[in-house]
């Protein structure tokens, strides 16, 4: 019997999809990072790795790291806790479960750029509806009182309530000091609900003997019961769960472009919008490439640490 | 050891009632099988006894004292599940050491990596291990104590089941059909060996089952459940000789007891099927009636013989040591079933004609309500028709 070559057609189309799509993108990225060329230029000198040189001790691109990481450190652990805390309480709903999912769910649904200008226009310093919030409060004595410190016998003008009373609300997304934070909250708000999602499913598949197990054992409080059967059935999805939020968060960008554009100096410059800024809108291809790769590398590490994590410790 | 006393325990979902008032009787270091079909609340009352789920009415005590309002824990019950419902993620070890770290140690002691600080940790530790050692020898699992139970096989992981249940030296066992996930030589293997550890241990056990030949070859006593209802309560032969429910006849038992329509005169004479039972009724209840034969309570007789029952054979079911012949008799829903040796059985072949005739003293006549309707004592009879 003759040896076939029908196998080379049946994977043939996928293989060459494949490198045409996504592995060829990637090496051209690579190419080009170590190149200074600009779109519609009709040539390009190689510069080896005087990009990567320039991201790692330029301090602007040390700002994008440090707000990029910020980022993830924030939106992650919180998004997180948030997401399992409410799939906890749900869960333990006998009515209304629905509700709250639907409600908690929906900013996931939402178009993030649209909510952006919904934010934007909450969190203007003059005319917004936070401000306005925290503004009535300052002649509202019980408010003033609980918000300032002053019950507890402060001195109101010491703590961040009373001193804004005095002078000003912050500028939210204007102010050094608040803007990743801000644009951090938001990404929370948006990214919990699918979190929690992820965990009602993961909830879902523990089986109900196990508590029954566990309540027949003497694990008496619910909080005995979730350290020793809830949390360690839930490691499959805390893994799944942590690495997709580290994966979106590093991904951040509408928020930014619509919101602050990578400012006040920099302080939510995070890497996406860099790339966007550098390889877009001031057409270095080769800049924009350069950190392309690095982000590919951040990914790739996140996901190598999941496979590595999900063969090794959550499957029992 | 102890004894458990359910007195009038009924259990509703939404108006839809699973237990219609159960009382039961579970005396001191016996071994009691709740047996039935699926859905007949057996579970349930099992999980009421556990404390996983409350009665809507009704009391559960525990050696004389009320347990309707004490946790799970406090019981001093353990429970064996049909899945057995081991902790995955800790070896089989850390699963036998669950319950006695749960009891024994306290919030302190038991406190993530500052709980090895308490000084009173360590004789306790000392102690637990101790009783892990010792079971896990009882129920030979030692080699695996290092395993996770996703490394062991289905009778492995029903032995650590077991031993964690067993650490806690509670004062009875409940089993929620344990041997269900076993394959079936294994599962005649644990028979034994439950029965065993029932007799070394001395402790109540009380165990749910589906399969009426578990609860046969292992119990000291049956309650037979359906609908909710306990139907009966007796030794193993006391309700295969004697049920009395038409309901447990047809449950207990296998192959099935065969059921023929019969009718009861003003005399308490019953006829069926063409011949006339042996006796009659202590109260006769004119009337049709339904008389159950057990496939061993029918023997084979030649053709034309007095009393005898002709049907056509439509399948002979060799099992080796018996044969069972099943036979259709026109005006006879399904078939009846016939036991028989395998020495007197060889000649005949589906679509021959067979005669068989009762044992006499043994059909037994249920009343149109279902319920079991007494022969008159046959201590002066021998007066055979």
């Amino acid at each position: 019997m003759g040896r076939s070559k029908a196998h080379y057609w049946f994977v043939g189309p996928a293989i060459l999809l494949m490198l045409l799509l996504l592995i060829a993108p990637v090496v051209v990225a690579a190419a080009l990072s170590m190149t200074d060329y600009s779109l519609g230029n009709s040539g390009f000198n190689w510069i080896g790795w005087e990009n990567y040189e320039k991201l790692f001790t330029r301090r602007s691109y040390n700002k994008m790291f440090t707000a990029s990481l910020t980022y993830v450190l924030l939106v992650v652990p919180i998004s997180v806790a948030l997401g399992l805390g409410s799939a906890l309480l749900i869960s333990s709903l006998r009515i209304g479960g629905e509700l709250y999912k639907a409600i908690f769910f929906l900013p996931v649904m939402a178009t993030l750029l649209a909510m952006a200008i919904v934010w934007e226009f909450a969190l203007n310093p003059i005319v917004g509806v936070v401000n306005d919030i925290l503004r009535s409060g300052c002649d509202k004595s019980v408010i003033y009182g609980f918000l300032s410190g002053s019950w507890l016998g402060y001195d109101p003008l010491e703590s961040w309530y009373g001193s804004a009373c005095e002078k000003k609300f912050p500028l939210w997304l204007g102010d050094r000091k608040y803007a990743l934070g801000t644009i951090a909250f938001i990404g929370i708000w948006q990214a919990f609900g699918f979190n929690m999602v992820l965990y009602l499913a993961g909830l879902t598949s523990v089986p109900r003997e196990l508590y029954q197990a566990a309540q027949m054992d003497g694990a008496d409080s619910a909080w005995e019961r979730f350290k020793l059967v809830t949390w360690p059935m839930l490691g499959p999805t805390h893994v799944f769960v942590i690495t997709i939020s580290s994966i979106r968060s590093f991904q951040v960008f509408d928020t930014v472009e619509a919101l602050t554009e990578g400012g006040p100096s920099k302080s939510t410059y995070v890497m996406i919008y860099a790339m966007f800024e550098k390889g877009v809108r001031q057409n270095l291809l080769g800049m924009g490439s350069a950190i392309t790769i690095v982000f590919l590398i951040f990914v790739l590490i996140l996901t190598l640490v999941q496979v590595y994590f999900v063969n090794r410790k959550v499957h029992y | 050891m102890a004894s458990i006393a359910l007195s009038r325990v009924t259990k509703s979902y939404g108006g839809q009632s699973v237990i219609n008032g159960v009382d039961l009787d579970i005396h001191d270091g016996e071994f009691l099988t709740l047996v039935g079909p699926s859905g007949c609340g057996k579970s349930t009352t099992l999980r009421i006894i556990a404390g996983l789920e409350t009665q809507t009415a009704g009391d559960v005590s525990i050696d004389g004292s009320l347990v309707n309002e004490t946790r799970p824990s406090l019981r001093d019950l353990a429970m064996v599940f049909q899945s057995y419902a081991l902790y995955p993620h800790l070896t089989v070890r850390q699963n036998l050491i669950t319950p006695l770290r749960l009891r024994d140690l306290n919030f302190w002691e038991r406190f993530p990596l500052l709980g090895h600080l308490v000084p009173s940790r360590r004789a306790k530790m000392a102690q637990i291990e101790k009783e892990v050692q010792l079971v896990s020898e009882t129920l030979k699992i030692e080699p695996l104590l290092a395993r996770k139970p996703g490394q062991l096989s289905g009778g492995q992981r029903q032995r650590v089941a077991l031993g964690r249940a067993m650490v806690r030296n509670p004062a009875a066992f409940l089993m929620d059909e344990p041997l269900s996930n076993l394959d079936a030589s294994l599962r005649v293997h644990m028979r034994a060996e439950l029965s065993a550890l029932h007799k070394k241990l001395k402790t109540t056990f009380v165990y749910v089952t589906h399969d009426q030949a578990e609860a046969l070859t292992m119990s000291d006593r049956i309650a037979v459940m359906m609908d909710g209802d306990l139907l009966q309560l007796g030794s193993p032969e006391e309700v295969y000789q004697n049920p009395q429910d038409i309901r447990v006849a047809e449950f207990i038992g296998s192959p099935k007891m065969n059921i023929l329509p019969g009718y009861c005169d003003e005399l308490g004479n019953i006829t069926c099927a063409g011949f006339s039972l042996d006796g009659t009724l202590e109260i006769p209840s004119p009337g049709p009636v339904s008389v159950g034969f057990r496939p061993e309570h029918l023997t084979l007789t030649e053709p034309n013989a007095d009393q005898s029952l002709a049907g056509k054979l439509t399948y002979k079911e060799n099992l080796g040591s018996d044969v069972f012949f099943h036979i259709t008799q026109e005006g006879i829903e399904g078939s009846i079933i016939i036991r028989a040796q395998p020495l007197i059985s060889t000649p005949q072949q589906p679509g021959d004609i067979i005669h068989c005739t009762p044992v006499p003293g043994k059909p037994l006549v249920f009343g149109p309500d279902g319920q079991r309707l007494d022969f008159k004592a046959l201590a002066q009879s021998g007066t055979s028709s």
